[in-house]
């Protein structure tokens, strides 16, 4: 309204929705901290004591959530996450009895081939994004079925030699360094956000959109190729199940840590990691509470409806792409 | 004549703690074409939209014809006698011509609960052919119209059912001279029907021609009713701001030479669909300005000289002969781009205002090489908004939050950090207010002063003769013609270029 008139009230209401971004940004920390007491005292400190059991499945969803949050910041979604861990985790295991250096090459590029189909079909064929990675979820999930509907596919032995936690720690770490670094530290990041903020704008504004889009979901699609690494030296062996409903664990990870679904300018890379160690702290301590795994789902459906309602910029939801 | 229509009694609004509307108290008479007038953000359409039942009323009251109203919403207030025509699209997608015409009245057309489509569509078609209109078909999709003739079919909606009080809210800065005359001739048919006219414009000739009568208003306060007659424009601009408008408006100056040095050559453009053949040279320093009806293909030469059109054929070509072919290679050669469509096109809306002003300067923000500086990006922000004046609590707040006027200051803040040469604006003062306006004027003065050239697009005949060394008048997408800088250039040699 009037500026003069206006100053107070806009520094009122500015105040108003500051309080409201504290809240936002503090209830993931919160949530993380009240979910891990509660869980400790239900299972009476068990939790604790089987600590690099529950994290030993954090690995996986948080380097995969890493090229998820890019592709949502920039305002897209990814549903053919879990298809693509499980092709890359088939190919890392059938190459591993070659050699393990190239093993992980050929899941990180097997993943960023997936990604490519995605980007092309997003990018050059105009198709909202969640339309894409839901068919290719789809295509891939089939492929897998069918290559592992005789027996599961087995990696080298080498490969389960390498399960230790120090190896999975550090390879998560570098991911998330270098994801954080790239995304708040460089240009990177800030054209994201800007994509995801308003395309058209960041377009004119010099950003080559399309390259970008297209860009990121290879990057998504090989970061997650190398999570299929990790998932490898884990288990060990690929069955039809391989990388299951992982596209929703992430989904539902992000948003627990506080990503708002539509992405943009308010996307926070903590986003990640407080959103991976929130949802493995709640599924693995509803496991040890020991639920039933319909009751599990349900309630981490509530959960996951309760943030989303939190989360969502309802401005700009219309933008999702 | 002087019959009182509308009674507006010590009206109040508030947002908040904001006082949009305070104690505001006038009279509008019958057969009159009243006007509203009044910065960004004085309460002209906070008043206009409790009248029409988009608001609700705090306190105070509306006596029409001697009778109190308060409408809750647009239909309630049609039935009352009040309709209006507001600033952006009215229309709905999706219904057709007919249906949007008679959206909320549809009950006459239906029998025994089910609607005579055909009744319909003949009863808006007859209404078409009435006001002149007679090209849009009533049975058709209104998305299948563009802006103007979805703009037509609201004034039908607006005006067929006699109404007491019509209210047209800044319809005119969104549409061409051709749109514009359309709106007018109707304006004065419904006063001569002895109906009342709210007309709210940021144009002040246009506000002075129209109307009988013009009320200011300044932060919500009701500052004074005056005939038109008896005003000018200095008048009403000082009734607005609340003091003299000091300074030149336009640039003052006549005569200047234009320097012969050539920067940008634009040869034989093409872009289909929207351009033909358009060929140019732009000069160092000056402001080459564009004109014509909004369909004549103008703001697309904007966008084809910035590589931003699909298709383009033909050459854009910089002093030394480098092509320009896409927006990052426009950029990169110091050129910059404002669209009309501001929110879409030229700022992020759902991003900071530093972000915003660094966008295209973010290579030179660095610390290490690649490795941004936040620092450097809060101190280059931070500079060239305050450059900008920009009113902000802090580079933080997110653009979404701004009026117009202010985001076509980050607008301009980018390109400036930029340190651009050569500027496209297209559309650079739509909406804006008069103090804001003055002030990129003066920018645009003082840059072209200090060798920077400037491509200016404008739908606004008085901007372009004020501040442009040389027009082209764009037709069908085509140049048709070009005039020169001179003092006793007028609207009409533009006009009589344009249809």
């Amino acid at each position: 309204m009037a500026e003069t008139t206006s100053a107070v009230s806009k520094e009122e209401a500015l105040k108003k929705r500051s309080t409201m971004a504290l809240v936002r940004s503090l209830l993931p920390v919160a949530g993380l901290i009240i979910v891990f007491i509660i869980f400790n005292t239900l299972t009476k400190g068990r939790m604790l004591g089987k600590l690099s059991m529950a994290m030993s499945s954090v690995y996986v969803t948080m380097i995969a959530s890493t090229g998820v949050f890019f592709v949502m910041t920039m305002g897209g979604l990814d549903f053919s996450q879990g298809s693509i861990l499980g092709m890359a985790s088939i190919v890392v295991c059938l190459v591993s009895k070659t050699s393990i250096p190239l093993a992980i090459v050929a899941g990180i590029a097997t993943g960023a081939a997936i990604g490519a189909i995605n980007g092309f079909f997003y990018v050059n064929r105009k198709i909202k994004s969640f339309i894409v990675t839901i068919c290719t979820m789809f295509l891939f999930r089939g492929i897998i079925k069918y290559l592992t509907s005789n027996a599961p596919v087995q990696g080298s032995a080498k490969l389960i030699m390498l399960n230790t936690d120090r190896l999975k720690v550090i390879c998560t770490l570098v991911v998330v360094c270098i994801g954080f670094i790239a995304f708040t530290f460089t240009r990177f990041g800030i054209n994201l956000k800007a994509i995801g903020a308003g395309e058209k704008a960041a377009k004119f504004a010099g950003i080559r959109t399309d390259r970008m889009k297209f860009l990121v979901y290879v990057l998504a699609g090989a970061i997650t190729g190398f999570a299929a690494f990790i998932n490898s030296i884990k288990v060990g062996s690929v069955t039809a199940s391989g990388g299951n409903q992982v596209e929703t664990q992430i989904l539902i990870a992000l948003v627990l840590g506080g990503m708002p679904i539509s992405g943009g300018a308010k996307s926070r890379f903590t986003n990640i990691i407080i959103g991976s160690l929130l949802y493995v702290v709640l599924a693995s301590g509803l496991n040890m509470v020991g639920l039933s795994t319909q009751t599990q789902q349900l309630i981490q459906g509530v959960v996951f409806l309760v943030f989303v309602a939190v989360f969502a910029d309802r401005e700009s939801l219309s933008v999702i792409k | 004549m002087s019959e009182v229509r509308l009674q507006v009694q010590n009206l109040c609004k508030s947002f908040g703690i904001t006082k949009a509307v305070q104690n505001v108290s006038f009279n509008i008479n019958k057969g009159e074409v009243h006007a509203l007038i009044g910065e960004n953000g004085s309460g002209k359409s906070t008043l206009t939209n409790m009248l029409t039942g988009i608001y609700s009323i705090d306190s105070g009251h509306f006596i029409l014809d001697g009778k109190e109203i308060h409408p809750k919403n647009q239909v309630e207030a049609n039935n009352e006698g009040v309709s209006i025509i507001v600033q952006e699209l009215g229309t709905l997608s999706g219904l057709t011509v007919a249906e949007n015409i008679f959206l909320g009245h549809e009950a006459r057309f239906v029998k025994f609960g089910i609607k005579n489509t055909g009744a319909m569509n003949r009863e808006a078609q007859k209404l078409l052919d009435q006001y002149g209109f007679g090209r849009i078909r009533a049975s058709a999709m209104v998305d299948e119209y563009n802006f103007e003739d979805r703009k037509l079919v609201e004034i039908v909606k607006a005006t067929y059912f006699q109404p007491k009080i019509v209210v047209i809210d800044e319809t005119t800065t969104a549409l061409s001279q051709e749109g514009r005359e359309e709106l007018y001739k109707q304006m004065n048919r419904i006063r001569s029907e002895g109906n009342t006219i709210i007309f709210i414009s940021h144009d002040l000739p246009e506000v002075l021609r129209m109307s009988d009568t013009i009320t200011c208003l300044r932060d919500g306060v009701y500052i004074d009713t005056v005939k038109s007659s008896e005003i000018d424009e200095e008048g009403l601009k000082k009734l607005m701001v609340g003091r003299e408008v000091t300074g030149d408006y336009y640039r003052p100056d006549y005569g200047e030479p234009v320097s012969n040095e050539v920067v940008l050559s634009v040869q034989n453009v093409t872009v289909p669909g929207q351009i033909e053949n358009v060929s140019f040279e732009l000069h160092k320093g000056e402001i080459l300005g564009f004109g014509g009806l909004s369909e004549s293909g103008m703001h697309e030469v904007g966008k084809a000289c910035f590589g931003a059109s699909f298709d383009r054929t033909g050459t854009v070509k910089l002093y030394d002969g480098t092509s320009i072919n896409s927006i990052p290679q426009a950029i990169s050669h110091s050129m910059a781009y404002t669209s009309k469509d501001r929110d879409n096109e030229s700022v992020v809306m759902n991003q900071s205002i530093g972000d915003n002003i660094c966008l295209p300067s973010l290579g030179s923000l660095t610390s290490i090489p690649g490795i941004l500086s936040g620092a450097k990006m809060k101190e280059f922000a931070r500079k060239y908004a305050a450059e900008m004046s920009v009113k902000m609590v802090d580079t933080d707040q997110f653009v979404s939050d701004l009026s117009g006027g202010n985001k076509q200051k980050v607008v301009l803040a980018r390109w400036i950090g930029k340190d651009s040469d050569i500027l496209v604006l297209d559309s650079p003062t739509r909406g804006i207010d008069i103090k804001v306006k003055q002030d990129i004027y003066q920018l645009m003065d003082r840059m072209r002063k200090s060798g920077k050239s400037i491509i200016m697009i404008s739908e606004e005949l008085m901007e372009l003769i004020g501040m442009c060394d040389r027009i082209l008048i764009m037709k069908d997408g085509k140049i048709n013609g070009e005039l020169l800088r001179s003092p006793e250039l007028d609207e009409n040699s533009l006009i009589a270029k344009m249809v």
